[in-house]
């Protein structure tokens, strides 16, 4: 089908056409109460056209795939792309010479029979439940998604890729003297017999009551511990600082720092999106790029920006295989661990906020210039140990100062669902609001 | 497009097995971005969102199912897999009625007009925006514009098609002097068409947004403490969109999970509160003529002089407690199962002039614009980010404060909103939840909470 749509935008005066698709179907069960309360199943096939006008690149979504629809969104691109009045490259790709072989999984889900999954769900609830503490568990999820991924184009380029999981996870609802939280731990696995009602539902009750009990502390800077979580967070959401379309658009403080040292020495992130303890791994990027392993910060020096076909070409650079839905962002991102370990990492701290909890990270941060106030919760380290539960507080900072005041980088590196890793890390001071000083 | 005979049909197929609820919905939307930076159009993108979403109830009990492929084969073979689900005795389905009329007074449609065409007004506000200082670095303008159509058919005899159509502009500014980076934007929308750059004083907001950019690039961080905290009209009544709306929702309520359940009647905020969700509201963001399980939309009252007098309910999460839908069933689109959701939520106005909840504080924060936030709807713990904030000191504004953060619980800081002024303004966002985003606008008049904690990172820039 995607091959007929090429040749229709062809005949109708495009240059080069490509055609990214993707097909992707789903389950998802709720139980509530000991019963399922929500089943979902989905089927849905979308395409992506990108094509080029009068040197000039368009793009077109459809998940109405008639020919009707796509002859009527051809027309439309001609008419958006008279609108544009910049020159920027515009690049279908030819292809990598190679491309990295990737381990597909080949688990079906769907073979297991629905019973057993509504079975975990029923134990994960119930193994919740029986904590003293846990005044209700509001829905037990599971859900698995497959999908495939398909890049063509008029240039002869012909890639596919899978995608396989499932994931789980349960919100317990703690109340302890009247002071509620919610507790959650999500797992993700490749192959349904990971799953463990007992581990995971005791997962979910240690992340509850870690925060359970908690008392705001005085407000004053603070040596600060981020968990190895955490600071795999805080990497995430400053990462749009390393994308080449934000320092063309000149919307990164990196801007003029490639090559310049901008963390402290042994700081090393990577952006390896064929690593084997990430939860995912990508053989190529949405304009067919090649994935390869690169150093970001290298030793506390930035050595430069993550490109798409189009920035690359503006800074005569290589791209690196990190255009993804549109923009540019990592591909496997990790901080590589130091040598301590976490009793180590917080040994010699007199008084320190150790971080376990961060929220409204999309609202807090400040992507520009780096600053951040972020709702926080933790626990207190007093004289090298961990302390009381602290929540309720506002941590405050900015990312640029932070990087170049770390002290030191715990062992536990940690990859998170969402596939960014870090370890623990001790940040050096900073502000915490809390109580009147 | 399937005729109403075969809805009829599928919708009945449905309930053979014991379901004693089935609904189709059909959706197609067109999506339209036109960006501009620094006077240039920099990327036009388009786009559609098409498929069906098929659900089935047994009480409490739900079933859904999505697919973008719409035929008639399809989406029989989706209700047959869904009705696998119920083993019971077959229900029988009402007969459709007869659609009733939708409001969609759209003046300027988003194809009467080329991508070029409107991006001459975008033109026009980038260049504004870049033109009022050299340290302005980046001004942008982003048209976002989605027309969606939806037909919604039920086992309860609902046959309802309503179109919806949104048109929001985005005005970003980024200032750079040296090492200081500062950003800043405005995002107003309005369910029109094109007609919104008469409705609204876009060339007003660039210089504002212009302004304020310019102010921050310069501003001192926020000293941490708490404090009584002014929050402008406007955008700020975010905070009691997501401490307070949220927790309203039946989704919530109904399972206990929130602060305010079982409070019908009783006292939760302050006397000088009364507040309203309307879906109705002419013109608004965050307005439909039916909700998206078919039901018209109506004027809501949640909170009148402090007593809790309402919640927001869709028909599923209503059913669980008991509580009549109030036409408030929301979904992103068909890939979503409706829930109970906000439209247009807002404090209504009270008596005080702004002016003079200025000059009565002596000291405190000027929240004049928040950003973003969010609330955990079971603790109802919240966090908003000031984006324009002033010191109040004798009862005047003094220097602008950057990086200021709210944090508290939602129930506890409408119990402490002393002062409500009279002068109600609206502001839009996109809400996320369950169901996901979807249009709504947030209001208030001026408030003042008479002590909040304020975060920050303290010390000059």
């Amino acid at each position: 089908m995607f091959k007929k749509w090429i040749e229709i935008g062809l005949q109708k005066g495009f240059t080069d056409v490509e055609i990214f698709s993707s097909r992707s179907k789903s389950l998802s069960i709720e139980v509530y109460q000991g019963k399922v309360e929500n089943l979902t199943t989905s089927d849905v096939e979308k395409a992506k056209i990108r094509a080029v006008y009068d040197e000039k690149l368009v793009t077109y979504v459809l998940e109405d795939l008639s020919t009707k629809a796509v002859d009527a969104a051809f027309e439309l691109l001609k008419q958006n792309a008279e609108a544009l009045t910049v020159k920027e490259p515009a690049i279908i790709f030819e292809g990598s010479p190679t491309y990295p072989v990737v381990k597909e999984n080949t688990f079906d889900f769907d073979a297991v029979p629905i019973t057993d999954k509504i079975a975990y769900l029923v134990d994960l609830e119930k193994n919740i439940l029986a904590n003293e503490f846990v005044k209700q568990v509001d829905g037990a999820n599971y859900s698995e998604s497959y999908g495939e991924t398909t890049l063509i184009n008029s240039k002869g380029l012909n890639l596919t890729k899978k995608h396989n999981f499932s994931y789980a996870y349960a919100i317990g609802i703690f109340e302890k003297n009247g002071d509620i939280k919610t507790g959650y731990d999500v797992k993700l696995v490749k192959s349904f017999d990971e799953y463990d009602a007992q581990a995971d539902g005791q997962k979910t009750i240690e992340n509850g009551l870690s925060k359970l009990d908690g008392k705001s502390i005085k407000t004053k800077k603070y040596e600060t511990v981020f968990s190895n979580k955490k600071f795999g967070e805080m990497l995430s959401v400053f990462s749009g600082l390393f994308s080449g379309e934000a320092a063309y658009r000149k919307l990164t403080a990196l801007k003029d720092k490639k090559g310049e040292k901008i963390a402290v020495d042994g700081f090393n992130l990577w952006d390896d999106p064929l690593n084997e303890l990430a939860p995912f791994q990508n053989s190529f990027d949405d304009e067919g790029v090649a994935s390869n392993p690169k150093k970001v910060i290298d030793n506390g020096v930035f050595t430069g920006f993550l490109h798409s076909l189009k920035t690359a070409k503006l800074f005569n650079e290589t791209p690196t295989g990190n255009a993804f839905g549109g923009g540019i962002s990592p591909a496997g991102l990790y901080l590589a661990p130091g040598e301590k370990d976490f009793d180590t990492l917080i040994q010699d701290i007199k008084e320190g906020f150790y971080v376990t909890d961060l929220v409204g990270l999309h609202a807090g941060v400040n992507s520009t210039n780096g600053n951040f106030s972020l709702q926080a919760g933790g626990v207190l380290i007093k004289d090298g140990q961990l302390d009381h539960p602290v929540k309720m507080v506002v941590l405050s900072g900015n990312w640029f100062d932070l990087l170049l005041n770390i002290k030191a980088i715990g062992s536990d590196l940690k990859f998170d669902v969402s596939g960014i890793g870090s370890p623990s890390v001790h940040v050096g001071e900073l502000m915490v609001s809390g109580e009147e000083k | 497009m399937l005729s109403k005979n075969e809805l009829q049909t599928l919708l009945s197929l449905g309930l053979e097995t014991g379901a004693d609820f089935s609904e189709i919905f059909l959706e197609d939307t067109y999506n339209g971005r036109i960006s501009v930076n620094n006077g240039d159009v920099i990327a036009v993108s388009s786009g559609n969102t098409y498929g069906i979403g098929v659900r089935l109830l047994k009480g409490i009990d739900e079933v859904y199912g999505y697919s973008n492929d719409t035929s008639y084969a399809s989406i029989e073979k989706l209700m047959l897999t869904l009705r696998g689900s119920f083993n019971s005795e077959p229900f029988k389905a009402k007969p459709l009625g007869e659609k009733l009329p939708f409001v969609n007074n759209i003046k300027i449609p988003y194809d009467a007009l080329t991508a070029k065409e409107k991006s001459q007004t975008l033109i026009e506000l980038s260049n504004m925006i870049k033109d009022h200082d050299s340290k302005i670095i980046q001004a942008g303008a982003t048209l976002i514009e989605w027309e969606q159509k939806v037909l919604i058919a039920n086992s309860n005899g609902i046959y309802q098609d309503d179109v919806r159509t949104y048109t929001r502009t985005a005005l970003t500014a980024v200032a750079q002097d040296g090492a200081l980076l500062q950003d800043a934007y405005e995002a107003p929308g309005r369910n029109m068409g094109f007609e919104i750059f008469e409705a609204v004083d876009f060339k007003a907001l660039a210089k504002e947004v212009a302004e304020s950019v310019m102010t921050y690039l310069y501003a001192d961080n926020m000293e941490p403490q708490e404090m009584p905290v002014v929050i402008h009209n406007g955008f700020g009544g975010v905070i009691f969109h997501e401490a307070v709306g949220h927790p309203l929702e039946t989704s919530a309520v109904s399972k206990g999970l929130s602060p305010f359940a079982g409070k019908l009647g009783e006292k939760v905020a302050s006397d000088v509160v009364t507040a309203y969700d309307d879906g109705d509201e002419d013109g608004q963001w965050g307005r439909t003529t039916f909700d998206d399980e078919g039901k018209k939309t109506q004027k809501n009252l949640l909170i009148e002089k402090g007593i809790l007098k309402g919640y927001l309910s869709d028909y599923r999460s209503g059913k669980r407690m008991n509580y009549e839908s109030t036409g408030s069933g929301r979904r992103q689109n068909y890939k979503y199962p409706p829930t109970a959701r906000m439209n247009t939520t807002y404090i209504e106005n009270g008596t005080d002039e702004f002016e003079d909840i200025i000059k009565d504080t002596k000291y405190g924060l000027f929240a004049k614009k928040l950003g973003g936030g969010t609330v955990n709807p079971a603790t109802g713990e919240y966090n908003f980010a000031v984006m324009e904030g002033y010191m109040i000191e004798d009862g005047k504004l003094t220097k602008p404060v950057r990086g200021a953060m709210l944090i508290g619980h939602g129930a506890e800081t409408i119990k402490l909103i002393d002062r409500v002024a009279n002068n109600k303004t609206y502001g839009q966002g996109m809400c996320g939840a369950a169901s996901g985003s979807i249009p709504t606008d947030v209001g208030q008049p001026t408030i003042r909470v008479s002590k909040m904690l304020v975060g920050g990172q303290g010390g000059k820039k």
